[in-house]
Order: structure tokens, then sequence, then C-alpha cells
């Protein structure tokens, strides 16, 4: 055997059979990864659009409110 | 000086909530068993206890109402109930989500999930009985709000009492720090926005009231002179 035979290593390829299940795991890996994102983002999405539609929902009511005392100051002006 | 708090606690939630987002996705370990989905968790369970809390504070502040015809008693109740039913509807539509993702199904029909939809119901009752009930409908509405409270301990207790698909509610305590601290920074934001939403709808229904007083009294005639 040569010296440079000796310093290196022969190369062995995998078995077809465990390449595909390999491949088999790296996918449902995958699958469960990006259906994961898709629960997060609808859930993380919905609280905080329950939240905002409830801040804006709060926010109307201080103007009408506020519509509401200026109505009632001009009309103790009128008075 | 207390007009202010409500503010400040807004400003603070939002200068948390994307230190939350950074925390939970880049600085939390991904759970073994449950995988990316248990992110979720972090403002799930965080919303629960908030629905609780405030369900038992609006059952607290309707007993006060009760017992004494405090009007600031009766808006915070108010303002209590609106967050219950806000923070309930989160936890009933991301605990589906959640379980669609972890159990394969969205509703197991557990007790924790039966419980906590029947306090949900219970305080949109309250709102509803509240809002479009007759005159002196505040009584009954009020009593609703005491019996929606008592659900509360019946939903803490449903994962020891009955055997359900929810995890027992020590496993909070069991997390390693990262998710700990990743939970109490979720629970500090979440806690704030809704103490001053609670706090602004308060006082949006105490002027509501004030509002309405002045209002009888301006087209009242005014009494003749003797």
């Amino acid at each position: 055997m040569n010296p440079i035979e000796a310093e290196t290593k022969k190369v062995e390829g995998r078995d077809p059979a465990t390449v595909r299940l390999k491949r088999e795991y790296e996918a449902e890996v995958e699958n469960k990864v990006a259906s994961d994102y898709s629960h997060i983002v609808w859930a993380y999405g919905i609280i905080w659009a329950l939240f905002a539609i409830y801040g804006v929902i709060l926010w109307r009511r201080s103007v009408a409110q506020r519509a509401d005392l200026d109505a009632l100051t001009a009309k103790l002006a009128g008075k | 000086m207390s007009k202010y708090v409500p503010y400040v606690l807004l400003a603070g939630a939002a200068a948390l909530f994307p230190y939350c987002v950074q925390r939970v996705f880049l600085h939390t370990p991904i759970e073994a068993e449950m995988g990316t989905a248990q992110k979720i968790f972090y403002f799930h369970v965080p919303l629960a206890w908030i629905c609780m809390l405030f369900a038992v504070v609006c059952g607290i502040a309707a007993g006060i109402q009760l017992s004494k015809r405090s009007e600031r008693a009766e808006a915070v109740a108010v303002a209590a109930g609106e967050m219950t039913v806000l923070a309930g509807l989160g936890v009933l539509i991301t605990g589906p989500i959640w379980g669609d993702a972890t159990w394969g199904t969205p509703w197991t029909g557990d007790a924790r999930q039966v419980s906590t939809a029947l306090l949900w119901l219970v305080f949109v009752a309250y709102l509803l009985v509240r809002r479009y009930g007759p005159s002196n409908s505040e009584r009954i509405a009020a009593a609703l709000a005491i019996f929606g409270a008592i659900d509360v301990p019946i939903i803490y207790y449903a994962v020891k009492i009955w055997k359900t698909t929810h995890p027992q509610t020590g496993v909070v305590g069991s997390l390693p720090d990262s998710m700990w601290n990743t939970l109490w920074v979720c629970l500090l934001a979440l806690m704030m926005l809704s103490v001053a939403f609670v706090w602004i709808r308060a006082g949006q229904e105490r002027t509501a009231s004030a509002l309405d007083r002045a209002w009888i009294a301006a087209e009242s005639p005014l009494p003749k002179p003797a």
C-alpha cells in the first residue's frame, strides 16, 4: 500500500434503504415544524388581534364620551 | 396622577412585547416532546391566569356592589368582566390550536376545557344582562358574576379531580429556568396590558354614569322659586 492510500480512508456509501429512511424522517420533521409554525402564527395572531380590537373599542368609546361631554357643556352654556 | 397609570402600563407592555417574542423564539429551547408548537404555551397559560384572576376580581367587585351599592365597585366589575371574556376567548381559541398541534385534536372535552368554556359563557351572560337587561338587572348580573367566580377553583382543580388530557398544575413549577423566565416575562407583558385596559374601562364606566346623571339634571326643569 502506498503512503497516500494509507493516510486516506475508503469511502463507504450508505445503503439506499437507510438513505430513504433518513429522508423520510427528515420529511416528517420538516412537516411537523411547518405545521407547528402555522399553529403558532394563528395562535399569536388571534391573541394580538383580540387585544388590538378591544383597544380600538375602548378608544372609540372614549371619543364618544368626549363628544357627549362637549354636547352637555354646550347645552349648559346655552341654558 | 393616577390617570397616567394605564398609559404607563400600555407603554411598558408595548416595549415588552417585542422582547417576549424575541425570548420565546430565539432564547428559549424547543420542548422535546411537543416540539415548536409548545411555544403557544407562553401566551396561552398567562391568558388563562389573567382570565381567572379577573373573574375573581369581577366576582368580588360584584359582591361589594351588591352589599354596599358602590358605583366604583360596579365599574370595576364591568371592566373585569369584559377582560375575563376577552382573555377567556383567547384561551378558548389558542388552547384548541395548541391541542390540534400536540394532541391531534382541538377539543377533547376534558374537565378543564369544559369548565373554562362554562366560565366564559357565564361572563358573557353577565355582560349581556348588564347591557341589555331591564332596569335593576344589575343585581341579577352581579349574582351571575359571583356564580362565575366560583367556577375558578373548579377550573384550577379540574386536572386533579378528574382524568384530563391537560397537564397537571405542577407542570409549570417543574419547567427549566429558561422556559420559566420566558413565561414570567410574557405574563408581565400581558398583565400590564390587561390591567391598563381594565383601568381605562372602569374609568369609562364611571364617566358614563356621571354623564347620565348630568344629562338628567340638565334636562329636568329648574325648580320654581317659592
